[in-house]
C-alpha cells in the first residue's frame, strides 16, 4: 500500500511538472535559507563552550560612574581576581588576560610582524580555559617571566613545525622562551590569541583597585550560584576598595559616592553569554548579539513557513484537478484515511526532494552565506547533531503541515458532487487561502520596509556629519616601531606630492587607543564636582588633518609657550562642565600618577565642535587634547587620484627608515566602517532574505495565478465569445489578488513602524521613519504581485476560446 | 436483493420542495439484468446513485441485500462499495496517472489482498478483456471502447454483487457501443452478475431482462 502511495505520488509530481517545479523550488528555498540560519545560530549559541567548566567560569565586569561619564566595562582591577579567590572558598581559581596596546611587533627572521592577536595571562590562564597543549605542560608553562605559549598556526608560521619547546620569540625587542604549545584557541570564542605571554612581564603599577585594565575570570565551585556571589562584591568595596579611594579623593563612605550621583558595581558574566549578551568595553573581540539571534530565527521560521503556506495554496488550489481521483477512488472504495495518507506521501516525497535539493542549495551557498555574514562555517557542520535532526524530523513536520490542509480537504469531498462535473466553483471563495495570501504578502512588506530602513539608517551613518571627515585619510599603524625617527618620516611623506597634512596621534575617532581620566574644576578632587573624561594627545596639526572645527577659542600653535599645559575640549565637556565660555578656565587631574593625590592643572584653550569618536549608537561624552608626542599611529591627509602609488611611495620611505620593520596602513573610511559591521551583516542578511521571502511569495502567487485561470478557461472562453477584451480578463483575474495584497499593506504598516522604531532606538543618532518607504514597500509589493498575475493572466486571456470551450 | 420502498428525493429550491423522485418502489432480484429507462431529467441518475448508496434518499426505506442502507455510517458505505458494489461511468472515469494494470488493481488493494492475490486476479481480467497487451498503457493512450473495457474489468475486479452502470456507452460509437453491451450481458449470464443500468437507448435496454421507465420522479412501467 505504502509503495502504491508513493508511486502514485510520483506519477503524480512528473505529470505536473510546472506545478512541481514552483512547488519544489519554493520549499528547497525555504529549507535552504532556514538551513543556512540553523547553522549560523548554532555557531553563534556555541561560542566558549569548548570550555570543560564552561558553567562554572564568570567574567568580572564593573559598572562605574563618575563625573558624569557612565561606563559599562568588561574588565576589572588587577587585584580583584586574587581578592575574590583569598576571602572567598567558593571561587576555585581565577585568571587574568592584558591587553595593553593589543600589538606587539615579533621577529621572524630579520623581519618584524605586527601581530595583534597576543595576550599577557596569569599562569592559572590554562586551569580555567580548557587549551588542550600539543607540547609542553600548560600548568606550568606562564609560571616565569619571558615565558610564551603559543598556538599551532603560529608556530608553524614563525618555525615551520610545532616542535619549537625552549625555542625563543622576541617580541617587542625582549626575548621569551616558548614552554608549550597549545591547539588553535576555537573561531568559536570570545577571544583569540596566537601568543599567549606571561603575565609577569607586564609593566603596571600593581595593586590600585581603581584602575581597571585586567579581564578577570573566576572559576565558581560546583553548586555555587553566581547571583549570590555577586553579593559579595559589596563587602570587597567596602573593605578594599574604599580606603584606596579616600586617598585621594574626598568621599567618607560609598553612601557619600552614591549621592552625589556616582556608582561603583561589580557583576558576574557567565562565559557563555559573554559572546551574545555582553556589550562592554572593552570586548576582546567583536561580539555577536542575541537580538540579531533572534530576528535571524523570526526571518528562517517566517521563510519557511512562507514556502509551506504556498505548498498548501497550491495544493488546494489543484484540488479540483485532483477531485475526480478522488471521486473514483471512494466510489472504489477507499476509505478518508487512505486518501488522507496517500496526499501525505505525495507531500512527504515533495518535501524530501525538497530537502535535498535545500541542502545542496545551501551547500553551494555557503561560502557566500559566509561571507556575508562573516562567519567562517565548515560544511560538515550540517552533519552536527544540532543539525542531523534537521533532516529527519522537518520533512515530516513541513510535510504533514503543508500536506494536511489540501489531505482533508480533498478527501472530504463528496464523490457523487465531483464525478457529475460540479467541483469548479471550489477555487475562488476560499477564506483561508486568502488569508495565507495575505499573510505572505504581510511578511514580504514588512521585510521591504525593515531593510530600507536598516539602508538608509546605515547609510545616514556613514554620511552623517561627524564633526570630522573620514575620507582620504591614511592611517599608518605601528609608528611606534619607527622609534625617534617617527617625525623624520612624517616629515619625508608631507614632503610627497598628493600628501596634505599629517598628524601623529594613537587617538583616533575610530578604533584605536582611548584614555579616560577623572577632571576636577576644583584643586580638590570630590565626587560632587568630578568630571570623567577622556584624553587623547594629539599634535598641532590634529585639528586640520581630521578638520574637526575649533567653536571658541584657539587649537594648539607654535606661538604660545605654555601649550604643554594647555587643554582643548569639546562642546560636551564644556557644557558638562557648565561654563558658557571656558576659555581660560583650569581644569585639575591626577592623570599622570595613579597613586599620587597630587592634582596638576590645565588651562582650556579651545572647544572644539563635538565630533563622534565611537559608534553613532552611543551619545558623545566629554573628550579633552593636550598636546603631546604619541606615535601609535600616524594619519595622513591625502588628495591624490592614484593612492596605490602613493601608497607604495609612503612604504618606500618607510623601509628606508625601518628596513626591519613591516609596514601595515589602512583607510579610516574603512576603519570607520568596522565599528558598523555587525549592523551591515544584518542589513546585508536582511536584504538578501527579504528579496529571497518576496521571489519566494511571488512563486506562490505565481503558481496560484496559473491554477486560477486554468480553473477559468471556461470561464474566459465564455466571456471572450460574449466580446470581452483581453485588458477586461487581465483585471477580472487581477483584481482579487491586488485586494489581497493592499489588505496585508495596511496590516503590515503599524507592524513594520514598531519593530523599526525599536531597531533605531539602539541609536543616540538616528533618521526618522519617513511615510513613503511605506507607500513604496505597498507599491512595490503591488507592482511585484501584478506582475506576477498578469503574466498568467495575459497568457489565459489570449488564449483561443474554441479551444477551452470544446474541451468542456 | 434491492428493494426500494417509498422512496423520495428532493431539493430544497425557495420554499418549495422540488421533487426529483417520488414514491419510488422497486425490487431487483439476484441475477437480473434491469435498464433504467426515461427521458433527461426523469431523476435515473438520482435512483442509480441512491441504489449505488453515493446518495442518501429523503425518505422511505432500500433494503440491500436484506440490510436496511437508508442511513449507513461513511465506513459501512466503503465497506459495501469494496465488496458487493461496482460502478461503471459513462466518462469511464479512470485514474489518469495509472497504468491499465494500476486502475485494474486499484479496488483489490482497497480490498487489502496480498500481492501475489492481486497479481494473479489481475491477469485473468486482463486475459478475459483480451487487454494483456495494453496493461502498461495509460488511459490518454486508449480508445474510449477501450478505456470502457478496463472500466468494467475495474468494477468486477472484487467479485461484487452487483454492478451499477451509468450510461456506459453514452461516450462510445456503435460498434463499440456492442462490444459492451455483449460483454454485460455474458456477465450476467455466465458470472450471474447483477447489472442495472441507465440508458437512452432502447437497443441497449433489450440486452437486459427488464426495463424500469421513469417520467419526472415517478415509475410509470
Amino acid at each position: 500500500m505504502i509503495k502504491n502511495y508513493f508511486k502514485i505520488a510520483w506519477r503524480n509530481l512528473s505529470k505536473n511538472k510546472g506545478y512541481t517545479a514552483i512547488n519544489i523550488l519554493g520549499l528547497a528555498s525555504g529549507l535552504a535559507v532556514c538551513l543556512l540560519i540553523s547553522l549560523y545560530i548554532v555557531d553563534e549559541l556555541s561560542f566558549d563552550r569548548y570550555n570543560l567548566n564552561a558553567d562554572r567560569i564568570y567574567r568580572v565586569d564593573a559598572d562605574v560612574k563618575f563625573g558624569g561619564n557612565e561606563q559599562k566595562l568588561a574588565v576589572a582591577s588587577d587585584p580583584m581576581g586574587a581578592t575574590l579567590k583569598k576571602d572567598y572558598p567558593q571561587v576555585e581559581e581565577f585568571t587574568r588576560i592584558y591587553t595593553s596596546s593589543g600589538s606587539k611587533m615579533i621577529k621572524k627572521g630579520n623581519e618584524l610582524i605586527n601581530e595583534e592577536r597576543v595576550a599577557n595571562a596569569d599562569s592559572t590562564f590554562f586551569d580555567v580555559f580548557t587549551l588542550p597543549a600539543l607540547t609542553g605542560n600548560t600548568k606550568t608553562a606562564l609560571n616565569e617571566p619571558n615565558t610564551v605559549v603559543i598556538t599551532e598556526s603560529s608556530a608553524k608560521k614563525y618555525f615551520g613545525n610545532v616542535d619549537v619547546l625552549g625555542k625563543t620569540v622576541e617580541a617587542d625587542k625582549i626575548l621569551y622562551k616558548i614552554t608549550a604549545v597549545i591547539k588553535d584557541i576555537p573561531k568559536n570564542s570570545h577571544f583569540n590569541f596566537d601568543f599567549i605571554f606571561s603575565m609577569k612581564n607586564v609593566d603596571y603599577q600593581f595593586g590600585n583597585f581603581l584602575s581597571m585594565n585586567f579581564q578577570t575570570y573566576i572559576l565558581l565551585k560546583e553548586g555555587t550560584d553566581y547571583k549570590v556571589f555577586e553579593k559579595n562584591f559589596k563587602q570587597v568595596i567596602d573593605k578594599y576598595i574604599l580606603p584606596q579611594a579616600k586617598q585621594f579623593m574626598n568621599i567618607k563612605s560609598m553612601d557619600d559616592f552614591r549621592n552625589s550621583g556616582n556608582k561603583l558595581e561589580f557583576s558576574l558574566m557567565p562565559l557563555t553569554a559573554i559572546h551574545l549578551h555582553s556589550d562592554r568595553f572593552p570586548e576582546l573581540s567583536a561580539n555577536g548579539n542575541i537580538q540579531y539571534v533572534y530576528i535571524f530565527g523570526a526571518v528562517a521560521f517566517f521563510i519557511l513557513l512562507i514556502a509551506c503556506i504556498n505548498f498548501i495554496n497550491l495544493s488546494t488550489a489543484r484540488s479540483a484537478g485532483r477531485a475526480k481521483e478522488v471521486g473514483i477512488r471512494k466510489v472504489l472504495g477507499t476509505e478518508r484515511k487512505n486518501l488522507i495518507a496517500q496526499f501525505l506521501a505525495e507531500s512527504i516525497l515533495m518535501v524530501t526532494i525538497s530537502l535535498i535539493i535545500g541542502v545542496a542549495g545551501a551547500y553551494f551557498a555557503l561560502p557566500l552565506f559566509n561571507n556575508i555574514a562573516a562567519k567562517s562555517i565548515d560544511i560538515s557542520n550540517i552533519l552536527s547533531k544540532q543539525i542531523l535532526p534537521f533532516f529527519i524530523i522537518v520533512p515530516f513536520i513541513v510535510g504533514l503541515v503543508a500536506g494536511s490542509y489540501p489531505a482533508f480537504y480533498l478527501s472530504r469531498f463528496n464523490p457523487v458532487t465531483v464525478l457529475k462535473g460540479k467541483m469548479n466553483a471550489g477555487f475562488k471563495k476560499d477564506n483561508l487561502r486568502s488569508g495565507l495570501v495575505v499573510f505572505q504578502f504581510f511578511t514580504s512588506i514588512i521585510l521591504i520596509i525593515a531593510t530600507v530602513i536598516i539602508y538608509k539608517q546605515l547609510n545616514y551613518i556613514q554620511t552623517a556629519n561627524l564633526g570630522f571627515n573620514k575620507d582620504q585619510v591614511l592611517i599608518i599603524n605601528g609608528a611606534n616601531a619607527l622609534a625617534n625617527k617617527d617625525e623624520a618620516f612624517k616629515n619625508e611623506v608631507l614632503n610627497l606630492p598628493g600628501v596634505t597634512s599629517g598628524t601623529m596621534s594613537a587617538y583616533l575617532p575610530v578604533v584605536s587607543s582611548r584614555s579616560d581620566n577623572s577632571y576636577s574644576k576644583d584643586a580638590v578632587m570630590d565626587p560632587q564636582n568630578a568630571l570623567s573624561m577622556q584624553t587623547w594627545i594629539a599634535d598641532y596639526d590634529y585639528m586640520q588633518t581630521m578638520e574637526m572645527q575649533i567653536k571658541l577659542g584657539r587649537n594648539f600653535s607654535k606661538d604660545f609657550g605654555e601649550d604643554s599645559s594647555a587643554l582643548i575640549i569639546n562642546e560636551t565637556a564644556a557644557k558638562v562642565l557648565g561654563y558658557d565660555n571656558p576659555i581660560g578656565k583650569k581644569i585639575y587631574t591626577n592623570y599622570q600618577d595613579q597613586n599620587s593625590t597630587r592634582l596638576i592643572s590645565y588651562t582650556i584653550i579651545g572647544v572644539v565642535k563635538d565630533f563622534h569618536f565611537e559608534s553613532l549608537r552611543q551619545n558623545i561624552y566629554p573628550l579633552g587634547f593636550r598636546l603631546g608626542h604619541s606615535n601609535g599611529l600616524i594619519s595622513f591627509k591625502v588628495s591624490t587620484a592614484d593612492v596605490k602609488s602613493l601608497i607604495k611611495k609612503i612604504e618606500t620611505k618607510w623601509k628606508s627608515i625601518a628596513p626591519e620593520m613591516a609596514f601595515s596602513y589602512r583607510f579610516m573610511n574603512e576603519s570607520f566602517n568596522n565599528i558598523y559591521q555587525a549592523e551591515q551583516r544584518v542589513a546585508k542578511v536582511a536584504i538578501t532574505f527579504s528579496i529571497l521571502t518576496i521571489l519566494i511569495a511571488c512563486l506562490g502567487l505565481f503558481g496560484l495565478v496559473t491554477y486560477m485561470a486554468e480553473q477559468r478557461t471556461k470561464e474566459i472562453g465564455i466571456r471572450k465569445v460574449l466580446g470581452a477584451t483581453s485588458v477586461n480578463m487581465v483585471t477580472l483575474l487581477s483584481k482579487d489578488f491586488l485586494i489581497l495584497v493592499s489588505i496585508a499593506a495596511i496590516i503590515a504598516f503599524p507592524v513594520a513602524w514598531w519593530a523599526m522604531y525599536k531597531w533605531l532606538q539602539d541609536f543616540a543618532y538616528r533618521i526618522s521613519i519617513s511615510w513613503w518607504v511605506f507607500v513604496m514597500a505597498a507599491l512595490v509589493a503591488l507592482l511585484i504581485a501584478l506582475l506576477t498575475v498578469s503574466f498568467q493572466a495575459i497568457k489565459a486571456a489570449i488564449a483561443n476560446p474554441i479551444k477551452s470551450l470544446k474541451a468542456e | 436483493m434491492i428493494q426500494l420502498k417509498k422512496v423520495y428525493k428532493y431539493y430544497n429550491s425557495g420554499s418549495k420542495k422540488a421533487y426529483v423522485l417520488s414514491d419510488i418502489s422497486l425490487d431487483i432480484s439476484a441475477g437480473e439484468f434491469v435498464s433504467i429507462m426515461g427521458p433527461s431529467g426523469s431523476g435515473k441518475s438520482t435512483l442509480l446513485h441512491i441504489l449505488g448508496l453515493l446518495e442518501e434518499s429523503n425518505d422511505g426505506e432500500y433494503l440491500f441485500l436484506g440490510e436496511n442502507v437508508s442511513h449507513l455510517t461513511e465506513k459501512k458505505k466503503t465497506e459495501l462499495h469494496r465488496n458487493q458494489i461496482g460502478f461503471v461511468f459513462q466518462a469511464y472515469h479512470l485514474i489518469d496517472e495509472l497504468t491499465v494494470y494500476e486502475n485494474i488493481e486499484t479496488p483489490l488493494l482497497y480490498k487489502g489482498l496480498n500481492s501475489s492475490e492481486r497479481k494473479s486476479r489481475v491477469a485473468e481480467l486482463l486475459d478475459k478483456f483480451n487487454i494483456v497487451g495494453r496493461k502498461d498503457l495509460f488511459p490518454s493512450q486508449l480508445s474510449g471502447g477501450q478505456q470502457q473495457l478496463v472500466g468494467i474489468a475495474r468494477a468486477i475486479a472484487g467479485n461484487p454483487k452487483v454492478i451499477f452502470a451509468d450510461e456506459p456507452t453514452g461516450n462510445l460509437h456503435s460498434d463499440q457501443a456492442i462490444e459492451i453491451m455483449q460483454l454485460f450481458k455474458k456477465l450476467n449470464e455466465q458470472e450471474k452478475v447483477t447489472i442495472v443500468q441507465v440508458t437512452h437507448s432502447e437497443h441497449n435496454a433489450t440486452y437486459g431482462n427488464r426495463i424500469i421507465r421513469l417520467k419526472d420522479g415517478l415509475v410509470v412501467q
